[in-house]
């Protein structure tokens, strides 16, 4: 550190008070840390220029420092001088405050604000800025949609915030639209909660009921009569599934363990189809042998509800 | 700012920036300075608010800003920082 405050301020041992604070103001407002946010040397060299003006910078401190020029005493007391600048001038500087960004109270503002510069400073309260001070914490709430698959067996996903903040998701199985998930203390400003709300997106196949899910199969009548052993689509892949001989449309068989991931189950409503008319698929030898069979053994599924 | 910030009384940075009490409650009625509201105990001023001071001071002493010019500086540089760090996000993203 140089000990002379006069070759640091750049001007001349017997340079008047008005000199001297004229040389300071001129490097401190080049060399102002605020101004040139991130360079070293800067903040160095203004904290130099701040310890010598402290040295020199009034008629005292003035006449201390020069009545003891000489000696390695003055160069001490300058020293000292620089020290204890750095140490009234605790803490970062301003910008160094502000560089983690969407964390400041005071840039708290200007979120979500796309006006020009103008009508933010001059647009408030008829005239004079009026502070904008920091509002208290604040919600955000997000909305975010997912797969029918993914709100069934759970997901964990990446969302990328407005803010540029990237927020890790989990999202529990079973979970439904409309539900929000909190993140308490992920606001922007680091304070208030952040609420995701899902949207699921249907699924053209399966319906939720509850923690099960129901999926509608449709059937051939042989297959209702003889019984089967078909595929059916569940959300991780097909499995067979055995139609017993006999089944009626409208019932449910059960897929254990295929619903909402640890909890429910699928259900499989059987829906008896008949032949198609148009190939002219019930044709005479199916109508004849159903007519034989129907005579030798009448049923009529409405006797218990007393229909005919 | 760190990610949790050191919270300090009035006094405390009174104390460490040799300002008086008059002059603090000054900036903070004229909401050039904002202490954290949310802050439920007497510690509503953070390194942010002390550096801002320090800001401040250095505005009046050294680049002799009046009382007008001050809170039109403090938002176009609140203004700057916040695109700053909008563009810092834009960039890394």
């Amino acid at each position: 550190m140089p000990s002379n405050p006069y070759e640091t301020l750049g001007v001349k041992s017997n340079a008047s008070q008005e000199e001297i604070k004229n040389a300071y103001r001129k490097q401190a407002k080049r060399l102002h840390p605020d101004l040139n946010p991130g360079n070293k040397q800067a903040e160095a060299k203004f904290k130099e220029i701040n310890g010598a003006y402290e040295s020199v910078g009034t008629e005292e401190a003035r006449a201390k420092y020069d009545r003891g020029e000489s000696d390695a005493q003055a160069q001490a007391q300058a020293h000292a001088q620089q020290q204890e600048y750095a140490r009234s001038r605790q803490g970062p500087y301003y910008s160094q405050t502000q560089s983690a960004g969407g964390q400041s109270r005071y840039q708290q503002p200007f979120e979500g604000m796309d006006e020009d510069i103008f009508s933010s400073l001059f647009g408030r309260g008829g005239g004079a800025w009026s502070g904008g001070g920091p509002q208290r914490a604040q919600d955000e709430n997000y909305t975010m949609t997912i797969d029918f698959k993914d709100s069934i067996l759970g997901v964990e996903k990446e969302i990328s915030l407005p803010t540029g903040k990237r927020l890790r998701v989990k999202i529990p199985p079973g979970i439904e639209s409309g539900k929000k998930l909190r993140f308490a203390a992920q606001s922007a400003d680091g304070k208030g909660n952040l609420y995701v709300e899902i949207q699921v997106t249907p699924s053209e196949t399966f319906t939720r009921v509850g923690d099960h899910l129901e999926i509608e199969i449709p059937i051939s009548i042989s297959e209702a009569i003889l019984g089967a052993e078909i595929k059916v689509p569940t959300l991780d892949g097909s499995v067979m599934l055995k139609i017993p001989s006999s089944v009626s449309s409208g019932q449910k068989l059960r897929v254990a363990g295929k619903g909402v991931r640890d909890k429910g189950d699928q259900l499989v409503k059987i829906k008896i189809v008949s032949p198609p008319a148009k190939e002219n698929a019930i044709d005479d030898e199916l109508k004849a042998s159903v007519e034989a069979w129907s005579r030798r053994h009448p049923f009529n599924p409405r006797e218990t509800r007393g229909a005919t | 700012m760190s990610n949790s910030p050191q919270f300090f009384t009035y006094v405390e940075i009174c104390n460490c920036t040799g300002l008086p009490k008059e002059t603090l409650y000054k900036f903070i009625e004229r909401e050039w300075i904002c202490p954290d509201e949310t802050q439920s105990d007497q510690k509503r001023l953070d390194d942010q608010d002390l550096a801002r001071i320090h800001l401040i001071l250095d505005l009046q002493r050294v680049f002799g800003a009046n009382d007008e010019a001050i809170p039109v500086i403090l938002h176009l540089l609140d203004q700057i920082y916040h695109l700053r760090s909008k563009i810092k996000k834009i960039t890394e993203s």
